[in-house]
């Protein structure tokens, strides 16, 4: 009897024990490779180290003087901006073609598969592909435009600090839009269509069946999405980047790049990280703020 | 009615003007890219006015890049560190999520929300970091070590999307696998993993872009030009001072066509398996 009792509470541990077996992999590498990285870096933030043998405590001097720093604050309005053009840009394309391409059309496969086509190609790849395109010497854009007469000279479409920004944006959501879209139209393709129909005989008009069913439908599905790319977006490094490199001037210095340039073209790390940190309590708050928005009108 | 339906044949006509449209937007940079790459370096510099097509086009530029430059070690490189961190992480994933969707443990919650979580920290943040780790364990400038910072990347948003497929399986297959004395990794491995393929091909084909794709940490961590990535490579290649524009394209066209291939061939399972699963909470 009691030898029963104990093997039964050793199989009952063992049950218990078997989810930590199956999430053990997974936890310990974001561990080591995440959450070690992050307080690393929130630890040199506190110091003026050249992260070999100068490790000086400098407490929250390099927080205090972040916030003061002119071209900080400026990279965070021009990231502000950019994430709003591109992650809007990506919804609007995404929620247009998707409801286009859940409907009944000829050649579907076809479309999507040339509408998902940037989504496929690196970073890399496109970053040297739109500055081959802009280039001011022998880019298509320019000869085209001039073949027009738009323009009679060439113009520098990225070493232009009015043109770069703009351009910058544009190739963002050129890339970016396709991920969206599939999310959205996986997201479409699961509503049931007898909501739909059960809308018809109520006599809903095409806008009232998008606004109270396929909205309250897609909501959990697109509070993840957008937050999870808006975050993306806000940390977009590559292609502006590659493209760039922030100019000219600061047209197109978002943080990200702000934060590199800091840390390895000037080898200010603990100033680097402070400025980092600050980017993870911003990209944590837009988190906290889209669930608290999207959560239960 | 017949207003109704008149109304019904312009909005489909206009879905088709769109749709055109925007494959347009999507197809003609990528086929300046192509055209680009089978024009002659004279093509490019000598060229009056608008010259849309080669003079003589020529596949001559794909041939002379793998002599130029090490592309076959570049992509050697790239595929060992991206296939390997894409399968380890995958597996870690679907480890992990189907923990998630199948029982109830202390910490789930807050793993879930942790998650998403590490999609917010700055990648610019832990390169300092992982670079030091690197350097300490003798990893940097190795296969190995690349691949095992990339699982990590892959690993939290395949977790979620991994459990986001298991939770659309019923779990009437879990109880019965129970009542007939399987384990619990068995269970997992034989019965609800193949039935969740669509879900992992999906998954697997984001974590593979994903990584195919990624260049800042390359370019800090594979400094070697024996160890670089292709993605990192291209870079280097167009830094030179003078860009060989045709060259360039070349390249590029050449290091998409390893995702242009895994996306034809996984398609139709890419699709199906978004929809089955989603990324829903």
């Amino acid at each position: 009897m009691n030898n029963s009792k104990t093997r039964l509470s050793a199989r009952q541990i063992r049950t218990k024990m078997t989810p930590y077996w199956f999430i053990a992999p997974a936890t310990i590498t974001i561990l080591c490779l995440v959450v070690y990285p992050i307080l690393y870096g929130i630890y040199i933030s506190f110091f003026d180290t050249n992260l070999v043998n100068k490790w000086k405590f400098v407490g929250l001097k390099y927080y205090l003087q972040s916030m003061t720093d002119a071209s900080f604050l400026h990279s965070l309005g021009k990231t502000m901006i950019f994430t709003v053009c591109v992650v809007g840009g990506h919804f609007i394309i995404g929620f247009i073609l998707a409801s286009i391409l859940n409907g009944k059309i000829k050649f579907r496969t076809i479309f999507r598969g040339i509408l998902i086509l940037p989504w496929l190609f690196p970073d890399v790849v496109i970053a040297y592909l739109y500055k081959w395109i802009l280039n001011t010497q022998g880019g298509i854009l320019n000869q085209l435009l001039m073949e027009m007469h738009i323009i009679s000279e060439p113009v520098g479409w990225l070493s232009t600090s009015a043109t770069a920004f703009p351009c910058v944006i544009m190739v963002s959501i050129w890339k970016g839009f396709p991920l969206v879209l599939v999310q959205i139209l996986a997201g479409m393709q699961t509503i049931s269509a007898d909501l739909y129909e059960a809308a018809d005989i109520d006599g809903a008009t095409r806008m009232q069946k998008f606004r109270y069913v396929t909205l309250p439908s897609l909501k959990p599905i697109l509070t993840t999405i957008l937050i999870l790319d808006t975050v993306w977006v806000f940390k977009q490094f590559t292609l502006i980047w590659l493209m760039t490199s922030g100019g000219p001037g600061s047209a197109t210095m978002v943080s990200a790049i702000e934060i590199y340039k800091n840390a390895f073209s000037y080898f200010k790390y603990g100033y680097a990280s402070a400025q980092s940190v600050y980017i993870l309590l911003i990209c944590y708050l837009i988190g906290v703020v889209f669930r608290r928005l999207l959560r239960d009108e | 009615m017949n207003n109704k339906k008149h109304n019904q044949r312009i909005i489909s006509g206009l879905s088709y003007v769109v749709l055109v449209l925007c494959c347009l937007i999507v197809l003609l940079p990528l086929s300046w890219m192509v055209i680009t790459s089978l024009k002659s370096m004279q093509d490019i510099t000598l060229s009056k006015g608008l010259d849309l097509f080669p003079s003589g086009p020529s596949i001559a530029n794909f041939i002379n890049i793998w002599k130029d430059y090490p592309i076959a070690t570049y992509f050697k490189n790239s595929i060992l560190s991206v296939g390997g961190s894409t399968i380890i992480g995958v597996f870690c994933a679907s480890l992990c999520g189907y923990a998630l969707s199948r029982y109830t443990f202390k910490g789930k919650e807050f793993l879930l929300k942790f998650l998403l979580v590490t999609q917010m920290f700055p990648a610019v943040m832990k390169i300092i970091p992982y670079y030091k780790i690197l350097v300490t364990v003798h990893l940097n400038n190795t296969i190995t070590g690349l691949m095992i910072v990339y699982a990590s990347f892959t690993i939290p948003f395949c977790t979620w999307m991994m459990y986001g497929y298991f939770k659309s399986i019923s779990t009437v297959l879990d109880e019965a696998a129970r009542v007939d004395g399987c384990s619990a990794f068995y269970t997992f491995w034989k019965i609800i993993l193949p039935l969740a393929l669509p879900g992992l091909v999906a998954t697997t084909i984001y974590a593979f872009l994903q990584n195919w794709n990624e260049y800042m940490f390359a370019s800090v961590l594979m400094s070697a030009d024996a160890k670089k990535t292709i993605t990192y490579a291209i870079s280097t290649m167009a830094d030179a001072y003078k860009i060989q524009w045709n060259y360039l394209m070349c390249i590029a066209i050449v290091s998409s066509i390893p995702t242009l291939i895994v996306f034809i061939v996984l398609q139709k399972h890419l699709i199906a398996g978004m929809t089955a699963g989603a990324v829903k909470e």
